[in-house]
C-alpha cells in the first residue's frame, strides 16, 4: 500500500448513530461509530449479537428500513457522502461501487431465477450489456469462485445447489462488477467447518487478486484472525476497539475485547472453568450511563462513569476506554 | 468405572419422501460409554452425530443393531419398565425456544416433568422446580416470568433445569452452546461441567465445535456420513490425530491466533460431503481423501483398535497420515 492511499480512506465512517422508532420511543441501536476502510483493506468487525454490527453494514449500503430509522453522521465512500445521496444515485453505488453478501444465502438468492439470471442482472443493470454477453460473463463469473461445470450451473436455480455453492453463487453476484468494497455480513456462519474454510480462502484470495477491501462482520474471532489485518470490536453499539488484528489478539486494549477472548475453549487448558463475562449485554432501551460496558468490567473504576470516547493507543489503534493505558489485559496468549 | 451405555453395530435408516430410497442416517456405529465421562461427537451437518444422539434416548429406534442401556435393552422391556428407563436418559436441544411453551410461565415449565411422575404434591413440586432453577443460576423472581422475557443462555439455563428435576443419568447434549454469544456460551459450559461433578452425570456432548468438545469431553469420536471414522481420548485427537478427516477438520478451524502463532499450511477438503442415501463404495470418504488409493474404493476399512483406546476406520491410518502431517 502506498503512503497516498493508506491517507485516503475508501471508506470514512464518522460519528454513525443508527436510531430505530418502536412502539416505546426511538431506541439507539449504534452511537458515534467512527472508523474507516483503505483501499484493498480487510476489516473484521467483531461483537456479539445485537452490539450493532449488522445494522451497520447495512446503513453503509442505506438498507435500513427509511420509515423506522434515522440515520446521523456521514458514510463517506471516496470522499462522497452516501447518506445524502438521493435513492437513485444510490442504486449506482450498490452492487458496482459496494456490494454485500449475506449469512444465508438462500435467502438473498431468487428462488424463480436461474443463478446465471441473477448475476447478468447486476451487469445487464451496471454495465448495460446485452443478454447474451451477460450470460458469457455469468460463467466467467462462477469459474472464478470455484463453481465446477460452471457452464451447466449457470442455467441451476438455487435450490440445486448446496449451502457452500449457493454462497460461493452469492459472491459471484456481489463481486460481478468489481466493486471496490465488499461487506461480508457472517457468510460463512450457515456453513460446515470445512466449507467455511473453502469460502474463506475464495474471500481472501479473490480480495487480494482484485483489490476489493473487505469489510467482514462476524462473531467468530478466528475467522477474523484468519482473513482481516485489522478489527473493530463492537459493543452495545459503540466501537470500543479499533487496531490491527495481531496487535488486538496479543494485547487487547479494552476489557471487552480481552474478555471475548479469554471465554473461547480452545484458547483455555482443557476441562478447566472457561474465563466468562459476568452480565449480559445492556439493552437499547435502558443504557448505562458512562463507559457501556462498566456494569460487566472487572477494572470499573470512579472514572468510568463518564462517558468514554474512542482514545489514541497509538499511531494505528484506539480503545474506548479511560483506563486503558494503566491495564494490562489477557489477549490471546496470556 | 463402569459402562452405562453400549451401542453395538446401531444402524438408523430412513425412507425418502419418495418411499423408494433409504437415507442412512447412522450406518453401523459401535462404542461404549462410561460412568461420569464426557463423550463428544463431533461432525458435520449431515453426519448422523443427532440422529445418535437420539437413539441414545429412545427418541428413534435402531433399524438394526443394539443400544443397552444399563445392560439393558431397553426395547425389549414392557410400556411402564421402558418409560421408567428413559427417565434416566435426557436430551437438551439446540434451539431453547423450541423447547419451551411459550404460554407456560418458567416454573411450570420446569415443573412439568415432575407433574407428569406425579411425584408429591403440587407445593413440594413447585419447591424442587424453584431449587433445580437456582441451582442452574436463576433466582426465584425467574420462576414467574414468560419464555419471551429471558435471554437465549438463560432460556437453555432452564432447559437444563428441567431435565436436572429427574435427575438423569446421562444428558445427550446436542448443540447446546451453538445458538449462543460466545460469553454465554462459556458460562453455560461451566455450568455443565459444574452439574457433572457434582450429580455424577454423563454426557453424551454433540457438536460441530471443535474448540467446544475438545475442552468438554473426555473421549471424542469424530463421525462422517454415518459412521464413527476415529474414536479416541480428547487429547490424543487434538494432538495426533489418525485419520485424514479428523486431520482435515482440525486444519480448516479458524483460529484466533495472532499471525506468527498460527500455521498457514491447511489440509484443504475438496468438495462436499456426498448423500447418506447413496454413500461411496468402500472408504465413505475416499471421494475427499487427499490419500485415497484404489483399495479405498473396492474395500470399506475395518473399525479396529490400532493402539489402546484408539479406534480408527482407515486402511493407511498409522503411516500414510503421520507422513502427512510435516511438523
Amino acid at each position: 500500500m502506498t503512503a497516498a492511499n493508506a491517507a485516503t480512506p475508501l471508506l470514512d465512517v464518522r460519528g454513525l448513530g443508527i436510531h430505530f422508532r418502536t412502539e416505546a420511543g426511538e431506541v439507539q441501536a449504534t452511537r458515534d461509530v467512527t472508523f474507516a476502510v483503505r483501499p484493498g483493506e480487510r476489516v473484521g468487525i467483531v461483537g456479539e449479537s445485537g452490539c450493532g454490527k449488522t445494522v451497520t453494514g447495512l446503513s453503509i449500503l442505506g438498507l435500513l428500513p427509511r420509515r423506522s430509522s434515522r440515520v446521523a453522521g456521514q458514510i463517506l465512500f471516496e470522499g462522497r457522502d452516501l447518506l445524502a445521496l438521493s435513492a437513485r444515485e444510490m442504486r449506482k453505488v450498490r452492487g458496482r461501487q459496494i456490494s454485500m453478501i449475506f449469512q444465508e444465502p438462500m435467502s438473498a438468492l431468487d428462488p424463480v431465477f436461474t443463478i446465471g439470471h441473477q448475476i447478468g442482472e447486476t451487469l445487464r443493470a451496471h454495465r448495460g450489456i446485452a443478454k447474451k454477453e451477460a450470460r458469457e460473463r455469468a460463467i466467467e463469473a462462477l469459474a472464478q469462485v470455484g463453481i465446477p461445470l460452471p457452464a451447466r450451473r449457470v442455467d441451476e436455480y438455487p435450490h440445486q445447489l448446496s449451502g457452500g455453492m449457493r454462497q460461493r453463487a452469492m459472491i459471484a453476484i456481489a463481486l460481478v462488477c468489481e466493486p471496490k468494497l465488499l461487506i461480508a455480513d457472517e457468510p460463512t456462519t450457515a456453513l460446515d467447518v470445512t466449507i467455511q474454510a473453502q469460502i474463506i480462502d475464495l474471500l481472501f484470495d479473490l480480495s487480494s487478486r482484485t483489490g476489493t477491501a473487505l469489510l467482514f462482520i462476524t462473531h467468530d474471532l478466528g475467522v477474523i484472525a484468519e482473513t482481516c489485518t485489522r478489527m473493530l470490536t463492537m459493543y452495545a453499539g459503540e466501537v470500543v476497539e479499533d487496531a490491527p488484528v495481531d496487535a488486538a489478539l496479543e494485547r487487547p486494549r479494552h476489557p471487552y475485547t480481552s474478555g471475548l477472548l479469554r471465554s473461547i475453549p480452545r484458547l483455555s487448558k482443557r476441562k478447566t472453568t472457561l474465563p466468562s463475562i459476568p452480565g449480559r449485554v445492556p439493552s437499547l432501551a435502558d443504557m448505562p450511563a458512562g463507559c457501556r460496558f462498566r456494569p460487566r468490567c472487572a477494572h470499573g473504576a470512579p472514572e468510568c462513569t463518564a462517558t468514554q470516547t474512542l482514545v489514541d493507543v497509538s499511531d494505528d489503534r484506539r480503545a474506548r476506554c479511560i483506563r486503558q493505558a494503566s491495564l494490562t489485559l489477557p489477549g490471546a496468549v496470556a | 468405572m463402569s459402562t452405562l451405555v453400549e451401542v453395538t453395530d446401531l444402524r438408523i435408516h430412513f425412507p425418502t419422501s419418495g418411499g423408494s430410497e433409504t437415507v442412512k442416517a447412522v450406518d453401523g456405529v459401535s462404542f461404549t460409554m462410561r460412568r461420569g465421562e464426557t463423550f463428544g461427537v463431533i461432525g458435520e451437518s449431515g453426519s448422523g452425530k443427532s440422529t445418535l444422539g437420539r437413539a441414545v434416548v429412545c427418541l428413534l429406534k435402531p433399524t438394526a443393531g443394539t443400544l443397552k442401556l444399563e445392560d439393558t435393552d431397553p426395547y425389549t422391556l414392557g410400556g411402564a419398565a421402558f418409560r421408567r428407563k428413559r427417565r434416566d436418559f435426557q436430551i437438551v436441544f439446540q434451539d431453547p425456544n423450541a423447547a419451551l411453551n411459550p404460554r407456560m410461565r418458567i416454573r411450570e415449565s420446569v415443573r412439568e416433568p415432575l407433574d407428569i411422575l406425579g411425584e408429591g404434591t403440587r407445593a413440594e413440586r413447585n419447591a424442587r422446580a424453584v431449587a433445580v432453577l437456582e441451582r442452574v443460576g436463576l433466582s426465584r423472581e425467574f420462576g414467574e416470568r414468560y419464555p419471551h422475557e429471558l435471554s437465549g443462555g438463560q432460556k437453555q439455563r432452564v432447559n437444563i433445569a428441567r431435565i436436572l428435576t429427574l435427575r438423569p443419568k446421562l444428558v445427550v447434549c446436542d448443540e447446546v452452546v451453538a445458538a449462543l454469544d460466545v460469553s454465554i456460551q462459556a458460562d453455560i459450559l461451566n455450568l455443565f461441567a459444574d452439574l457433572q461433578r457434582e450429580f455424577g452425570l454423563t454426557y453424551l456432548f454433540i457438536t460441530h465445535d471443535l474448540g467446544v468438545v475438545s475442552h468438554i469431553s473426555d473421549r471424542i469420536a469424530v463421525m462422517y456420513l454415518g459412521k464413527f471414522v476415529e474414536l479416541a481420548d480428547a487429547d490424543a485427537i487434538a494432538e495426533r490425530p489418525l485419520h485424514p478427516y479428523t486431520e482435515a477438520l482440525l486444519s480448516a478451524e479458524p483460529v484466533p491466533l495472532p499471525s506468527h502463532l498460527r500455521t498457514d499450511e491447511r489440509v484443504m477438503l475438496e468438495g462436499e460431503i456426498p448423500s447418506p442415501i447413496s454413500p461411496p463404495s468402500g472408504c465413505r470418504f475416499r471421494t475427499r481423501c487427499r490419500f485415497a488409493q484404489d483399495i479405498c474404493s473396492a474395500q470399506e476399512p475395518a473399525w479396529r483398535e490400532l493402539e489402546p483406546g484408539r479406534f480408527v476406520a482407515c486402511h493407511f491410518a498409522g503411516d500414510v497420515t503421520q507422513k502427512g502431517r510435516t511438523k
